[in-house]
């Protein structure tokens, strides 16, 4: 957003080109729209900026205060017209993007508070400032996703089950192209593996327990790491986890297969084993059957927040987690969480941090230019942002904290922090060098590394161990 | 550098019409290994449409494996076997190490070449286990969206 010139290129590739010689009507007609009550419409995100030229002549004298001066220097020259018209556009949009934030600022206020009509009154204004800003990028696309999620909240209660109830299947589409069209999920990959891999160093058996196994794009590079390594493959065991499958089709063990048949190909001695679990506090550590002698990686890709529920109590299903991981004693605890504090207890402080988080994380979304990647990454970011707004209680799951919060709470549970070590450094900047845009950043942080966009962090990986005195410490005090 | 010689003067020019034996590169395939073995990456798919016997000779995986570890210390000898079983060393090449190394090119240091080549292998690996799950499709992925985690690598870097 703003007047930098890549937003003007991509204005001029976006933008709806009318003849320059009528461009002093068109712009009437904008200042004209913009001064009446714009018409309810429905939220169908995807709008062309203008849809109507009516003229009125004198409209634009009675326009408000804040309308921008431009059209007094409009030419007809078509080049300068043509550059005036972005100017226009801009200026237009940047006002109503900010009106649009103002206006989103509000209207969680009044949910907060419980002044549902005029909330609901708030939702229309702002359905009716979409359509003259531009929807397709920017501030524009994040706002309607957010003026989404608010009227599902409004509207529907706190249960909001069409956000969350996407099948297993859908789900690991959208996942899938997630980590296509952005650096996140294989930084969190590739970061998480470097530590996995240094920790079973010298070890013959081992065994690696998977949060959340998806379509296990996480371990083929862990088993050719591990084919290579000098000294020669372990034997290496992966227990994955994952929600069962509706229809029959036993996906955790598709998967097992072909991460199988990846291991016998390149000598690596591998066995599977899926556990289905709908939600990971179902799950028991003698589920794992792990080994006694043999190295145990346990490994969370953005799952642990999943489990922090609103109420502090003592047997909350994290607490239960973690001293069952614990008592598996790994060798490592890879984590692997959003960098972002959408689990507090008010709702317009989360609000306003979930705004400010997923509007970076959508600039940073900008730079892919793969499709369908790009819109179905968008809908799988569009799906957690419905579920931090509109939902409450067990339905919501997307309870991201930030590092900070981590750290004391593993610390609390006996855990001590690893360094992540430079050679994970290394491999965090060269994969982000390899993605096309320039904003990616790692970033260092007492041994855990976070990647962002322009030095905002969006994504924390950071390695645990099992602090062996613990129960001794625990029964003294 | 790539050495042009006409295959039809080959077939014209008999040996027993001059009285000095013409040396034809061909005729020396070991040598024409060593020089071929130099080549960059786009040379050597050019000197692959020279004739059948370039044809044949670029097409072999070890000039390919020279590529890949041109400006690395040689790797051990587990890398090849592992490579082959992904899809060979010209696949590699041309699949990761080129892009990675060009789009590494600019910020690269000189410390950081072994690493290179060992991210490539990474993603080659992700890469052949996606290209698994496209030929077992059973439904799972939609077969023509099955996407490829190369993919970022194929576009042109956004400055």
């Amino acid at each position: 957003m703003g007047n930098s010139p890549a937003d003007f290129s991509q204005l001029a590739s976006d933008a709806i080109l009318y003849n320059p010689s009528d461009l002093a009507c068109w712009v009437d007609s904008l200042l004209t729209e913009f001064a009446e009550p714009p018409p309810t419409c429905s939220s169908d995100f995807i709008v062309d900026p203008v849809n109507n030229q009516t003229v009125v002549n004198s409209a634009w004298t009675a326009a408000e205060p804040h309308t921008p001066q431009v059209h007094q220097n409009i030419t007809y020259d078509e080049q300068q017209s043509l550059d005036n018209q972005l100017t226009v556009v801009t200026a237009m949009e940047e006002d109503s993007g900010i009106r649009l934030v103002h206006m989103l600022m509000t209207c969680a206020e009044c949910v907060q508070s419980g002044d549902l009509s005029l909330a609901t009154s708030l939702i229309d204004d702002m359905q009716g400032l979409l359509t003259h800003v531009n929807t397709v990028c920017g501030i524009g696309k994040v706002a309607g996703h957010f003026i989404d999620a608010l009227s599902r909240r409004i509207f529907q209660g706190m249960g909001g089950g069409s956000v969350n109830g996407g099948s297993a299947f859908e789900n690991e589409i959208l996942y899938h192209h997630f980590y296509e069209a952005c650096p996140y999920l294989k930084f969190a990959h590739f970061t998480a593996n470097q530590a996995i891999l240094e920790a079973f160093d010298g070890h013959d058996c081992v065994h690696v327990v998977d949060f959340n196994l998806m379509h296990g794009l996480q371990w083929p590079a862990l088993i050719q790491a591990l084919a290579l390594r000098p000294g020669g493959p372990p034997l290496l065991r992966l227990t994955g986890i994952g929600p069962p499958s509706p229809d029959g089709r036993d996906s955790l063990r598709e998967i097992g297969l072909r991460l199988a048949e990846l291991a016998r190909s390149v000598n690596v001695r591998f066995a599977f084993r899926g556990v289905a679990a709908s939600r990971l506090e179902d799950v028991k550590p003698w589920m794992l059957q792990v080994n006694p002698k043999e190295a145990v990686a346990v490994n969370s890709i953005m799952q642990l927040h999943r489990l922090l529920g609103c109420e502090q109590t003592r047997d909350s299903p994290i607490d239960t987690v973690l001293s069952w991981i614990r008592g598996l004693n790994p060798k490592i605890m890879t984590v692997v969480e959003q960098e972002a504090n959408h689990n507090q207890p008010g709702f317009l402080d989360r609000f306003t941090e979930a705004l400010y988080y997923y509007s970076t994380m959508f600039d940073s979304l900008e730079a892919c230019r793969i499709q369908p990647e790009k819109a179905l990454a968008e809908i799988y970011i569009q799906r957690e942002i419905g579920n931090v707004v509109s939902c409450e209680g067990s339905a919501r799951v997307e309870r991201h904290e930030p590092l900070a919060k981590w750290r004391r709470r593993l610390s609390g549970a006996g855990f001590r922090a690893l360094r992540l070590g430079s050679n994970a450094f290394k491999q965090a900047s060269m994969l982000l060098t390899l993605f096309s845009a320039e904003g990616y950043s790692v970033e260092e942080n007492e041994g855990c590394l976070s990647l962002g966009w322009h030095s905002s962090p969006l994504i924390a990986a950071s390695a645990w161990q099992a602090v062996p005195a613990w129960d001794n410490h625990m029964s003294s005090s | 550098m790539v050495q042009t010689h006409h295959c039809e003067d080959h077939e014209t020019v008999g040996e027993n019409k001059e009285k000095r034996p013409k040396f034809f590169i061909n005729d020396h395939v070991d040598i024409l290994i060593e020089i071929l073995k130099r080549l960059d990456g786009r040379s050597l798919c050019v000197a692959a449409s020279v004739c059948r016997l370039w044809c044949t000779i670029a097409r072999n995986d070890s000039l390919w494996e020279n590529l890949c570890f041109r400006h690395v210390s040689p790797p051990p000898s587990s890398v090849r076997s592992v490579v082959l079983a992904l899809g060979g060393y010209k696949r590699l090449y041309t699949g990761c190490v080129r892009p990675v190394r060009s789009r590494l090119g600019r910020m690269r240091k000189a410390s950081w070449a072994g690493d290179e080549v060992q991210l490539s292998l990474s993603l080659f690996c992700v890469d052949y286990y996606e290209r698994l799950g496209g030929s077992n499709s059973n439904g799972r992925l939609v077969g023509e969206s099955s996407p490829s985690s190369l993919m970022f690598l194929c576009k042109p870097v956004n400055v």
